[in-house]
């Protein structure tokens, strides 16, 4: 595959969260809100960028049969960094999503790339995977956010969008709206998927 | 055996780095870490506190136990403003902590909620400014009242709780109350 490819893959055509079905888990908790998830994404890009960057250069020097621990080594430290570093310079950003920061570390897409991709191949095209992959994360975070919090707030980026008498749909910012919004969101890029498929 | 050396030791090289770069970041993040904290508590004491000049805002301790923060008008510390405490509330899904600074009288003169992890949209609510305000839900309903005999409208009181937000309202409500029911008798041992 192109380099280019490699890069625009993970934004629609193997997008972790909507055709992997990787790091569910974040997504329902953090996109509550367009900014928790944007701010989520954009951390976890980070990390999933530097780890593939450090996991392609060294995989060569790893062991198969220890790689999993020195992937989750890597994916913690760079986590560890991205949480002080939010900590001391975006306190309410870092207050806002909270315990979600360090859960980057077990979040699936990060260490599903680095077994995928990042220990097979090379600095440059793992580095394009990770941004790609990481971006793809960031707009399935968003989508998410966009939709619950309108309808479950009324608001984008805590700026109301739908004027006094909207009344907002409380669901849709509590977990079963998590549930629920995904679903149809995956529902509809599958029949996308097969309608492209059928043409 | 030498398959576990070799193992071992090249786990061992990268967690050594890896722990090595953590402390280079550790070190350059943690006074930024701190000074934020101060930060974050200075301006609680001046939300509980409004027009105090910082350094006219001393602490009374018991130990290391902060007790309650006294408020003067200068840093001649002659003429008493109020007084800040913290109050604690056993809220929904976590512990609700707020600076509350009161008058002599006990009459509220400003509120902040520290620190919580209420059910977001809901008990977090109890920190909104909504669009267009300046005020907190809490500030807005506490500020001017009177610490004593404060409960949600549900028990029979005059604050009107968040609709799907009781516990979370009822908590605040009632850590105030607990809250200056402490500082009285604080005030009372040390008089």
């Amino acid at each position: 595959m192109s380099a280019i490819k490699e890069f625009t893959k993970g934004i629609y055509k193997e997008n972790p969260v909507f055709k992997q079905a990787l790091g569910l888990c974040p997504v329902l908790a953090v996109s509550n809100s367009v900014e928790n998830g944007l701010g989520m994404g954009l951390a976890a890009t980070f990390v999933l960028v530097c780890s593939n960057i450090i996991i392609s250069l060294i995989r060569k020097g790893v062991p198969p049969k220890i790689r999993i621990p020195v992937y989750i080594v890597v994916i913690a430290t760079f986590v560890t960094m991205i949480d002080l570093s939010m900590a001391g310079f975006f306190p309410a950003l870092h207050k806002s999503l909270g315990i979600f920061v360090p859960l980057i570390v077990v979040n699936c897409i990060i260490l599903g790339r680095a077994e995928a991709y990042a220990g097979k191949n090379k600095v440059g095209l793992s580095f394009l995977d990770g941004l790609g992959m990481g971006i793809g994360f960031t707009f399935a975070l968003m989508l998410l956010g966009v939709i619950r919090e309108l309808l479950g707030n009324g608001s984008l980026f805590g700026v109301p969008m739908l004027g006094a008498h909207f009344e907002p749909v409380l669901i849709m910012i509590l977990p079963p709206g998590a549930f629920l919004t995904i679903g149809f969101v995956l529902g509809f890029f599958n029949w996308l998927e097969n309608r492209r498929q059928r043409n | 055996m030498k398959d576990i050396i070799k193992l071992g030791s090249i786990l061992m090289l990268i967690t050594t780095i890896a722990a090595t770069a953590l402390a280079a970041v550790y070190s350059v993040t943690k006074p930024r870490i701190e000074l934020k904290k101060v930060e974050a508590l200075n301006a609680a004491k001046s939300v509980a506190l409004p027009g105090v000049n910082l350094k006219a805002i001393d602490e009374v301790k018991n130990d290391e136990k902060l007790l309650y923060y006294t408020g003067y008008s200068d840093t001649s510390k002659s003429n008493l403003v109020g007084y800040a405490f913290l109050a604690y509330g056993k809220g929904y899904s976590s512990t609700i902590e707020s600076i509350v600074g009161v008058d002599s009288s006990g009459h509220i003169l400003g509120i902040q909620v520290l620190s919580q992890t209420e059910t977001p949209g809901l008990g977090t609510k109890i920190e909104e400014i909504k669009y267009g305000d300046s005020l907190t839900w809490v500030q807005n309903k506490f500020i001017g009242k009177f610490c004593q005999n404060l409960a949600v409208d549900k028990d029979g009181g005059e604050i009107q709780s968040i609709t799907g937000a009781t516990i979370s309202s009822r908590a605040v409500t009632n850590s105030v109350v607990a809250g200056y029911e402490e500082l009285v008798q604080y005030l009372k041992a040390a008089n």
